[in-house]
């Protein structure tokens, strides 16, 4: 899974790690990656004065991507103390267009147990950002906002609020074109409801959205019958209802509901469906690409107790 | 026909009759034109009814998992249960002990008993490389349950560790913990045993109950625990791994990347081999010579000893390593052949330490 490793790359450009990596060649384009590791304390830099060296050995003018990766163990340190870093770099960031809030893997932190924070005030200082990637639901908090430079939004969780999926729902983003929601269990603090969706599959606010990803759900068969009356479907060309527990009962709602046959793709992997859906759902779709492998069950035989999970539920 | 001073070169081996690694070792042996290697069973040694050692190269092998033996060594039950460890090692190393009282002068051990004692008790091992200088995780001192191994974890700042069983292996018992006041997470090989106890299963749980979690960590500490610090791991090909080195004759000559989507990568256990090509590409040539020169440091410390396995953990930041394990019977890797350049490049680790300990014999002032 993507949090078992480090990103190599981030919005198309390669990861370079300040103090570890190469520097880059003058003029070269990268996406700058900031973090600390565990470590017993005092005998690890702290994520902070990584950073404060990060600003003071860079031409900072010129960093247009941004990794932040792990800031210290979750239980000590919430990602406000990154967000408060971010804020105060704002003049020294006057280019920043894409930043990824966590690249922790499930080594360093689950993703459970990364402590995140009130991210509102970062989509308000960085207007110009055109990405914005977060991991991890727990203390997750945004409120709604607009920004018309937004073309991606992803949020990976095992468990996101539902009042952060209604903001977004509530959020005027019209030239967002990539929305991931990792949408998580309710044992993780993940409740959505059809009603939360709403406002994202009106898509009223969403006009140039292309790619939706509505993943990782504990009911992910109710985010598919959601997903088959929804008015943004028609205008998208990607959807992702992928590794969370789809079952045929979801499979059936979306065969069920409008045509999906003008998606370019459609990814349904980590999925419990049978081998008759999966046949069905080939008949019914082409010529549209059907992600079907990596199915669960090929993982972990479903049985009584583990019988259907999330990709990333801990 | 390989002959010294006359006479065909015999292994002796002991082991279990019916694993698997003596039919891999009997396989080298005969592929390098020797006889059949000659077997003392586990079972005799243990119930003192093993005949006497004959002279020669005499392999100890693991008593693996044969349910007579694993009995004899300790004490009657299921073989899957967790625990037992401390027993266990008594009677291993009785049993090794015995077998160094009787065998003669003529013996050479390709694995000397008292390195193994030290590979099998982790406590042991860890302070032993830490003393040559070898990079381990920092362990705790000794813990002697729930509630002292979280005062412990409270005093040293960490919140999250490996707990080992001191005489486990193949992961048995291995908890990795991590504790945010009553919020823990658990993740081991041992379930509940329907008649009370842990046993091993194949498939890891999870516990976030803390009274689950204290139970576990209570039921293991009877037998001895090593505690170490979390490394995190680093990750390839989308899951985390780290690295099984066998080291032959002081140099590491076999490698496999274990991955896995759980932080414990045994093999059994849902790890599976990654690609070792994309470890490479991920450290670098400097920084992959310096991962092996670590694992040659490890095995260093066990000069007796032909070969070791030694566990390797790439920290997530792929700056340190870590020697996670020192395995006396590591070299159980169906189908691995050596690295590229080296010494057992194109053989199995069987052969690979067949030559090497022929090669041994021939040299002249040899062990």
């Amino acid at each position: 899974m993507d949090v078992d490793e480090h990103l190599d790359r981030y919005a198309g450009l390669p990861v370079v790690e300040f103090g570890f990596d190469d520097a880059p060649a003058p003029g070269e384009r990268v996406a700058w990656k900031v973090r600390t590791d565990y470590g017993p304390p005092g005998e690890v830099e702290e994520f902070v004065e990584v950073f404060d060296r990060f600003l003071a050995a860079v031409d900072t003018t010129e960093v247009t991507h941004l990794v932040f990766g792990y800031w210290g163990p979750g239980y000590e340190v919430s990602s406000a103390v990154p967000r408060q870093l971010l804020l105060e770099a704002v003049p020294r960031l006057p280019n920043l267009k894409a930043l990824f809030f966590g690249d922790i893997t499930r080594e360093e932190d689950e993703i459970s147990w990364i402590q995140q924070c009130d991210i509102t005030p970062l989509v308000h200082a960085y207007p110009g950002l055109e990405r914005l990637d977060v991991r991890g639901g727990m203390g997750l908090e945004l409120s709604a906002f607009s920004s018309t430079a937004l073309k991606v939004l992803r949020v990976e969780t095992a468990g996101l609020g539902a009042a952060v999926i209604r903001a977004i729902g509530a959020s005027d983003l019209p030239n967002l074109r990539t929305l991931d929601l990792w949408l998580g269990t309710q044992e993780r603090g993940g409740n959505v409801t059809a009603a939360d969706l709403a406002g994202i599959l009106s898509g009223e606010r969403l006009p140039a959205l292309t790619r939706l990803g509505l993943m990782n759900s504990d009911v992910q068969d109710e985010v598919c019958a959601a997903v088959a009356i929804a008015p943004v479907v028609a205008r998208l060309s990607e959807l992702a209802l992928s590794m969370g527990a789809l079952t045929d009962d979801g499979a059936e709602a979306l065969l069920s509901g409008q045509p999906f046959t003008h998606l370019v793709e459609l990814d349904l992997r980590h999925h419990f469906l049978t081998a008759p859906m999966v046949a069905r759902l080939r008949a019914a779709l082409s010529p549209v690409k059907l992600l079907l492998i990596d199915t669960a069950q090929d993982n972990h035989p479903a049985d009584g107790e583990y019988a259907w999970y999330v990709a990333v539920g801990e | 026909m390989v002959r010294r001073g006359g006479r065909v070169t015999t292994f002796t081996v002991v082991g279990s009759p019916g694993d698997r690694r003596l039919a891999g070792f009997a396989d080298a042996c005969r592929a390098e034109g020797l006889p059949s290697p000659r077997l003392v069973p586990w079972a005799s040694l243990l119930s003192g009814t093993a005949a006497p050692c004959p002279a020669g190269l005499l392999r100890v092998e693991s008593p693996g998992g044969d349910p007579g033996v694993d009995a004899l060594l300790r004490g009657p039950g299921d073989p899957a249960r967790v625990g037992g460890g401390a027993r266990w090692y008594a009677a291993f190393t009785a049993a090794l002990n015995r077998l160094r009282a009787a065998a003669g002068p003529g013996t050479t051990w390709l694995s000397d008993p008292g390195d193994i004692a030290v590979m099998f008790d982790k406590r042991r091992c860890h302070t032993r490389l830490r003393a040559a200088g070898v990079p381990v995780p920092a362990a705790l001192g000794p813990v002697t349950g729930y509630a002292s191994l979280r005062a412990a974890m409270s005093d040293a700042g960490w919140g999250r560790v490996f707990v080992k069983p001191a005489h486990g292996s193949s992961g048995s018992g291995v908890v990795a913990l991590a504790a945010d006041g009553a919020r823990v997470r658990a993740v081991t090989s041992a379930v509940p045993a329907p008649g009370g106890g842990y046993v091993n299963s194949l498939r890891a749980a999870v516990y976030e109950r803390e009274d689950e979690v204290a139970a576990l960590v209570d039921a293991l500490a009877p037998d001895g625990l090593h505690v170490e610090r979390w490394v995190p791991k680093a990750g390839i090909e989308g899951r985390t791994f780290d690295l099984r080195v066998v080291v032959i004759g002081g140099t590491p000559t076999h490698a496999v990347a274990r991955t896995s989507t759980i932080p414990i990568t045994n093999l059994h256990m849902g790890g599976r081999r990654g690609s070792l090509a994309a470890v490479r590409d991920k450290l670098g040539a400097v920084r992959w010579e310096q991962a092996l020169d670590v694992c040659a440091r490890a095995a260093a410390c066990f000069p007796g000893s032909l070969m070791v396995g030694v566990d390797l953990l790439v920290d997530a930041g792929l700056r340190q390593f870590f020697v996670g394990e020192v395995n006396a019977f590591g070299d159980l890797l169906p189908g691995l052949t050596g690295l590229p350049g080296g010494p057992a490049e194109g053989l199995d680790t069987y052969t690979a330490q067949v030559r090497a300990a022929l090669a041994r014999e021939a040299a002249p002032c040899g062990t």
